[in-house]
């Protein structure tokens, strides 16, 4: 039988993927992939509790209304991702997040 | 027994798809692995008794946002991207995420929770309460995604002529 | 307000109120009122309007309060200013022989100077502005005269020094002006400070501030002695500032810069008179400290010898009024120190009348010769300028102490008062004092007005009727106020019993004759040293050329306090501005600052502007946390 503990481990696997690609990923669509993964466990790990927690059917509701909301933020935050990226690629000629440090001192 | 094969199944999707996109030197083939893995998702929707939320991440996701990130490969210099390169303090980043794995793993192991057996949630509910107890972060988010759409275009837009000089 | 007072006392608070009010309309209507008018001099002339008329209802109302005097004796009207836990702090006034003749001297004094100032100040630019600050200078002087606690007299007494530095520096343009303003103002603010204190010791003992409570308190012998004597002493300080005594005396000559007017109105009646009056209404607490009344005697005695023998060598008019002005004020002082309340005033008013005259001929005479003030440079005036020239005389005459003038019967009341006291040495010195102040009237009247007319000077002509009528009325009083000192009929018992009923009047005829005699070898050396010419002036200064060298450079006092301000106060102030910069700005400001910058330049290095390095800090530091949490709740 499927436990919550199966969807909390994927999603803590998934997001441990996807933090590792966002630190060492140097590539930035790179990183917004590794963001998008990052986001999807969170998802996962959001229907896991909707479908097992002991509670009111309008309560278990919530997780699949968050779930909703996260995949529009995430259309949302990529297409200024992308936008960025783009507008960094004509002033800068690179993608590369090495090649951005002008907030340092 | 059949879910719990099906679970793993989608699993393997998942976490296969995910490897590819941090360990593949070739963007396309991340761009791909990415897209496996949010169909594994989906699949993962599927077996929460979630079809809507299935068909909105493979709508969503696997049309809309992969196809978006293959434009933007496109719009920028495609000919570096088959051979890219980690960061050099990779071995950092790796300890930061098991770290995190560690936590996360040791946090689903100890939090005490009431479960009960796995049940879908009536997609008329989800409406319901979508539409009347959280319509106006529904709303909210619709103008999020229209200025989201304007920046976006904004951004990307021609130079004008003071940005030329 | 108390209910049962005579008239006469709520006349006297009025007094002052009409200058304060005639201030206000001067200085806040008369941007008003020229939208109505479109000619800019008779919108001008509404100013010495206004204050005259606010000036001449005081000197009429004066008479009602004399009246009240004389019949009631006085008395006080106060109201509630200032509760402070179980100090009454209230404004009031209080009115007896001596205010009251303050009073009539000071309205008078500027009234006549205000009609005056008309002729003289026509077409200056702060024409309105002259006559504003004139009524703010009654104001505060007829508030200064009439206090009835020492805080609203220190606070008139302030108004006063503020008076004196605007009219001061009324030409505030000219830098010379500027200066003196200054001069005074901060000369006598040493004065000032050193009263404040004495005042706030007194407040301390006796816990009031009214003069006839702490009057009361002191004589039944309460206060204690040396409190009581420095309190005292740091009065007489604050008096000395005002009425220019020896050393700070230097603000006074300085002082000339202002118009003559303005002269004639500060060193004749007004803010001169105010340290004198000062001593004369604190007399009674002056008296249970004889030692310092010794000082104030001395002070005095020093004051009307130096500044005597300094009017006796300067050159210009003015200056030489204003050095003789400072000894006379020494002369009163000496009086008080003596404890000769009533001569002390009596003279007061003669020297008053007659300075103001001299002023006031004075600035006729430069009015009319281009402002010349150098007296060797006059000469011959007396056919050009018949009426000038004779009031002139008559005020000089009556400072020098000729008999009938007043200043005869000032000097012999003084003269007694001094003998009373029974310093012979004393009174040997005031009269070689009374000696010198007859000869160097007798130059600045008689080098002007006779010998030959310079070319230069020969378009002078007599002033106009405005000028010269002032001039007239201020001649009679100086010849006439004199019979005052004499009991005329059953009510007016002489000025001596009139302000101090235990006194009375009386003449030693050898002295009248000794004083007589001394002024006539003075006017007669005067008259053959520069009309005869028979004793040249040149060969007695070369005869004893170092005093005559020491007494030109003003006994050097001048040179002393700029040695001091130079060599000691700045030295010090460079000594604090180096510790400013070197503690305060080097180590504690700029220390914080650059010290911040070095750890800047240390921690900096952790921001290094990577994605990378802030995600796995980022993601490291939220585990942290989490197990934090964990470890903390188990």
């Amino acid at each position: 039988m499927i436990e919550l503990t199966h969807f909390q481990i994927l999603s803590g696997f998934l997001f441990a993927i996807g933090l590792y690609g966002v630190l060492a990923r140097r590539n930035a669509i790179l990183v917004l992939m590794s963001i998008e993964l990052m986001l999807n466990a969170v998802n996962i790990n959001l229907i896991g509790y909707s479908i097992f927690m002991n509670a009111s059917e309008s309560h278990r509701a919530l997780g699949h209304v968050i779930i909703i909301f996260v995949i529009t933020v995430a259309a949302a935050e990529l297409a200024l991702a992308i936008a960025i990226i783009l507008r960094l690629y004509r002033n800068k000629s690179s993608i590369n997040t090495d090649d951005i440090n002008i907030m340092k001192w | 027994m059949t879910s719990l094969v099906f679970f793993y199944l989608a699993s393997v999707i998942i976490l296969g798809g995910g490897l590819t996109v941090i360990l593949s030197s070739n963007i396309i083939y991340a761009a791909l692995g990415l897209m496996a893995s949010l169909i594994g998702v989906a699949g993962i929707f599927i077996l929460s008794f979630a079809p809507f939320l299935a068909l909105v991440q493979i709508l969503i996701y696997g049309g809309a946002i992969v196809i978006v990130i293959i434009f933007a490969l496109m719009l920028t210099k495609l000919e570096d991207f088959r051979t890219l390169s980690d960061h050099k303090h990779w071995p950092i980043a790796l300890i930061a995420s098991l770290v995190t794995l560690g936590t996360i793993i040791a946090a689903a192991f100890y939090t005490p929770t009431n479960l009960v057996s796995r049940r879908g949630v009536d997609f008329d509910k989800i409406a319901h309460e979508l539409f009347s107890q959280w319509a106006i972060p529904f709303e909210v988010a619709s103008l999020v995604l229209l200025i989201a759409l304007m920046g976006g275009v904004i951004m990307v837009r021609k130079t004008n002529s003071r940005d030329d000089k | 307000m108390d209910s049962n007072n005579t008239i006469g006392l709520h006349a006297a608070w009025v007094i002052p109120l009409l200058s304060a009010a005639a201030f206000l309309i001067i200085v806040f209507s008369m941007r008003l009122v020229g939208f109505f008018f479109s000619d800019r001099n008779k919108l001008a002339m509404l100013a010495p309007i206004v204050s005259i008329t606010a000036i001449l209802a005081g000197f009429i109302l004066f008479w009602l309060v004399l009246l009240d005097v004389l019949n009631f004796d006085g008395g006080s009207i106060s109201m509630a200013w200032l509760i402070v836990g179980p100090a009454e702090i209230r404004w009031g006034i209080f009115v007896d022989k001596i205010s009251v003749a303050m009073i009539g001297l000071v309205t008078f004094i500027s009234l006549l100077v205000q009609v005056y100032s008309i002729g003289y100040m026509k077409g200056d630019r702060h024409f309105e502005w002259y006559f504003a600050i004139h009524a703010l200078f009654a104001t505060a002087m007829l508030t200064l005269v009439l206090a009835d606690n020492l805080l609203f007299l220190y606070f008139a007494w302030e108004l006063v020094g503020l008076g004196s530095y605007l009219l001061i520096g009324f030409w505030w343009e000219k830098r010379s002006a500027a200066e003196a303003a200054k001069k005074a103002f901060i000369t006598t603010r040493i004065g000032d400070v050193c009263l404040l204190i004495g005042i706030i010791l007194l407040f301390r003992e006796t816990g009031t501030f009214n003069i006839s409570e702490i009057f009361h308190i002191a004589e039944s012998g309460e206060i204690n002695n040396a409190i009581l004597n420095s309190s005292v002493l740091l009065i007489f300080i604050g008096a000395m500032g005002k009425s220019a005594q020896f050393p700070f005396h230097v603000w006074l000559p300085d002082a000339m810069e202002g118009p003559t007017p303005v002269s004639a109105l500060i060193h004749a009646a007004t803010m001169v008179a105010a340290g004198v009056y000062l001593v004369a209404r604190m007399m009674p607490i002056f008296e249970l400290a004889p030692e310092i009344m010794l000082i104030v005697m001395i002070i005095g005695l020093i004051t009307f010898i130096f500044a005597g023998s300094m009017a006796l060598v300067m050159n210009d008019i003015k200056k030489i009024l204003a050095y003789s002005t400072i000894s006379h004020l020494g002369l009163m002082m000496l009086c008080l120190g003596t404890g000769g309340v009533a001569a002390a005033i009596f003279h007061l008013i003669v020297h008053g009348i007659a300075k103001a005259l001299l002023f006031l001929g004075a600035g006729s005479l430069m009015h009319s010769i281009s402002n010349e003030t150098n007296i060797w440079k006059m000469g011959g005036l007396r056919h050009r300028m018949p009426i000038t020239a004779v009031t002139f005389f008559i005020g000089a005459a009556s400072l020098a102490g000729l008999p009938p003038l007043a200043g005869f019967f000032s000097k012999d009341e003084l003269l007694l008062s001094v003998l009373h006291d029974g310093q012979y040495v004393v009174f040997a010195i005031t009269l070689l004092g009374v000696f010198l102040s007859a000869l160097y009237m007798a130059r600045v009247a008689i080098v002007p007005f006779f010998g030959s007319v310079p070319k230069n000077l020969a378009q002078s002509h007599e002033s106009g009727s405005i000028i010269w009528v002032p001039l007239v009325i201020l001649a009679t009083l100086s010849a006439g106020v004199g019979f005052l000192i004499l009991p005329l009929g059953s009510t007016y018992p002489g000025w001596a019993e009139f302000i101090n009923p235990k006194h009375h009047f009386e003449i030693k005829p050898w002295l009248m004759i000794l004083s007589i005699i001394l002024t006539l070898i003075a006017l007669i050396l005067g008259w053959s040293i520069y009309v005869k010419k028979l004793v040249s002036a040149k060969q007695i200064s070369q005869f004893i050329p170092y005093l005559h060298k020491t007494i030109l450079n003003k006994y050097y006092i001048d040179d002393f306090y700029q040695w001091v301000i130079d060599k000691c106060i700045l030295t010090f102030g460079r000594l604090v501005a180096l510790f400013d910069r070197v503690v305060i700005n080097d180590t504690v400001v700029d220390g914080s600052a650059i010290s911040i910058y070095l750890s800047a330049l240390k921690t900096r290095v952790f921001q290094t502007g990577y994605l990378f390095t802030y995600g796995a800090a980022m993601a490291i530091g939220a585990s942290g946390l989490t197990i934090l949490w964990w470890v903390l709740l188990d």
